[in-house]
């Protein structure tokens, strides 16, 4: 196989065949390749304000936890919202949109880097995006792979966590995004969009519910929304603590230890309610027959799945209201979208590549 | 073969990558299974074997074991390549940043110079004039003196120091327009060499950059596959799969082709 681009130009892609696998997510990005590397990134972009900060940090565009820590000194970006991109593809965009636009093609480039291709190598990607993005929104995001790999496909985020874990049939799936949580419901064929439920009541929601509850009960203490987000993901649960959730918060500039247990719990356990309402709505509406077998199908995945709890909290849920349920939580949360969607650019098959270069 | 052994155990560990507890936690990885490098090493082996022996007989065995020999033998030597590519890239970058620090140190000379050559010539000059002209008008007011008039003598005295002063002045001049010309050249010269050096040093210093920068590209790392894959005709519901695969390529087909027409597809 020796293999150059179509017009010549490049390096001869004659080494092998590179597939990444992407989540593309409103807080991270993950990716997931078949040289082994897998990585994420939290999907935020930063530029140098001026040219005195672009001297200090010696790089055009930080990405994901060095964006952040350096924020103080970088116009920041935060590309995706409740699952898509801000961008419409409005010809009329104002500068704000362009400038997410900009953003989302960076962060897509960096997360295609971390996968660290040969150039000698055919890419070929398979993006986990969320059904509803609308077509500009999903043009816009392939435009922006295609400029990094050989050829490029986008795939329903929920369907390439199924696919990764052989599920096809009479699954349900409850992907727990930052921005939104969807659910999805498989029987063997593609998704459309009766079998597709979505609400944003998500990793977000959940970090502005745990801020106010901090807010109320524990007067003097400063935090920002990050902070907030990092107790979230240390110490998220529903139901029985395992252990306190006590934090050192700054009063007056000084740490003073709080005791959140109460509040986390409290702020986890807004998304049980909506999760069983979106089951009970999918279940309802299939068929009678596999109704009981769906119930007993049901997986969690996304970030907002390490809450502690979620899985056996949401089962309890659905034996009060639909009588029974099995939930199991994926064994890599993080990493489900981007592993289903490599799986799926390693089946595709080779003309179906072709055809999209 | 204890050659070959050790080989294997080379690049089994320069594909391998170093990661932290904290990190695999922040993933969401809980428990990882270890593996020793003399197992893997030795899986390996035991699977090429086992494969070979399994497929194969007699000569075509041995010739599948050289070409995958040869193989790995070439590997092997890409790999030697790139490190003795990565040492002359260092040795680049070395002799780009002494060139730097020798354009540097002749700039920041030549500057020094143009400086002091222009500084004390200002004050000099100005002193200078002052001098002669106190001497031209002591030298009229007594040859005015000395002359015996009456009245209108002063007058007379006043338009003689402005006659001589207009005179003076022309000849100074000339004489300041010839030294400013002499100076004008050396300092035009001066800075030549400055925006010359200026130049040089700007270009070195976007090659440091580019040399930094292709030190710091990553060669990646290779996929596990040299070919495109494909669904395996042994998979689990291998037809629904190939139904599924058919579903998506068709919607991306559908979306890019929409996306082509405003920008194209490569």
């Amino acid at each position: 196989m020796s293999e150059t681009k179509k017009d010549g130009s490049g390096p001869k892609k004659d080494h092998g065949v590179l597939y990444i696998g992407m989540d593309l997510g409103t807080s991270r990005t993950s990716v997931s390749a078949s040289n082994g590397v897998r990585e994420t990134v939290y999907s935020v972009v930063g530029y140098p304000k001026d040219v005195v900060s672009q001297k200090l940090l010696k790089k055009d565009v930080l990405f994901g936890k060095e964006a952040l820590e350096k924020r103080l000194s970088l116009r920041m970006y935060k590309p995706l919202e409740k699952g898509v991109l801000k961008y419409t593809g409005d010809a009329k965009m104002d500068a704000e949109a362009k400038a997410n636009l900009k953003a989302a093609q960076d962060l897509i480039g960096e997360a295609i880097r971390l996968a660290r291709p040969r150039q000698d190598e055919l890419v070929y990607c398979v993006i986990g995006a969320p059904a509803e993005a609308s077509v500009k929104n999903r043009q816009a995001i392939v435009e922006a792979a295609r400029a990094h790999v050989d050829s490029v496909m986008l795939c329903s985020e929920p369907f390439s966590v199924a696919y990764g874990l052989d599920w096809l049939e009479d699954v349900l799936v409850i992907d727990i995004g930052a921005g939104t949580t969807d659910l999805c419901r498989m029987h063997g064929t593609m998704p459309e969009e009766a079998d597709q439920v979505m609400f944003d009541i998500a990793g977000d929601a959940v970090d502005a519910e745990l801020c106010r509850r901090i807010e109320q009960t524990c007067p003097g203490a400063q935090f920002t929304v990050n902070m907030v987000r990092d107790i979230k993901e240390r110490y998220g649960f529903v139901g029985d603590a395992a252990e306190r959730c006590i934090v050192e918060l700054p009063v007056d500039g000084k740490p003073t230890p709080f005791d959140l247990t109460d509040q986390v719990r409290a702020a986890c356990s807004i998304l049980i309610d909506p999760i069983v309402k979106g089951i009970h709505k999918l279940v309802a509406s299939f068929d009678p027959e596999f109704q009981t077998k769906l119930k007993s199908r049901v997986l969690l995945a996304g970030g907002g799945s390490m809450v502690k709890g979620l899985d056996t909290a949401v089962e309890k849920a659905m034996r009060e209201r639909l009588g029974s349920g099995k939930v199991v939580r994926i064994e890599e949360p993080i990493y489900g979208g981007a592993n289903g969607a490599l799986k799926i650019a390693h089946d595709m098959p080779a003309d179906f590549w072709e055809q999209l270069r | 073969m204890a050659g070959f052994r050790e080989s294997l155990r080379d690049v089994v560990r320069q594909l391998s990558f170093r990661t932290s507890v904290d990190s695999l936690k922040k993933r969401g990885v809980q428990q990882v299974s270890v593996l020793g490098l003399d197992r893997i090493t030795a899986l390996i082996e035991a699977a090429v074997h086992r494969s070979l022996k399994a497929q194969l007989v007699g000569v075509e065995r041995a010739a599948v074991a050289d070409a995958t020999k040869a193989e790995f033998l070439r590997l092997l030597r890409t790999n030697e390549d790139l490190q003795r590519q990565k040492t002359a890239s260092e040795q680049l970058r070395e002799r780009a940043e002494e060139e730097i620090d020798q354009l540097r140190r002749e700039l920041l000379q030549q500057q020094q110079a143009l400086q002091q050559r222009l500084a004390p010539g200002e004050v000099a000059a100005a002193n200078r004039h002052g001098q002669e002209d106190a001497a031209i008008v002591a030298k009229v007011a007594d040859v005015v003196r000395s002359l015996d008039a009456g009245t209108g003598s002063q007058a007379i005295e006043q338009r003689l120091i402005e006659l001589v002063m207009d005179v003076v002045a022309g000849e100074r001049h000339a004489a300041d327009a010839a030294r400013a010309a002499a100076g004008d050249r050396e300092v035009d010269q001066l800075q030549r060499r400055i925006k010359k050096l200026t130049e040089n040093l700007g270009a070195t210093e976007q090659r440091l950059q580019q040399l930094a920068a292709a030190g710091a590209i990553d060669a990646g790392i290779s996929s596990i596959y040299r070919t495109v894959q494909g669904l395996d005709a042994a998979a689990a519901q291998v037809d629904r799969k190939k139904e599924l695969m058919a579903a998506i390529f068709q919607a991306n087909l559908e979306l890019q082709n929409k996306g082509a027409d405003g920008t194209g597809r490569r």
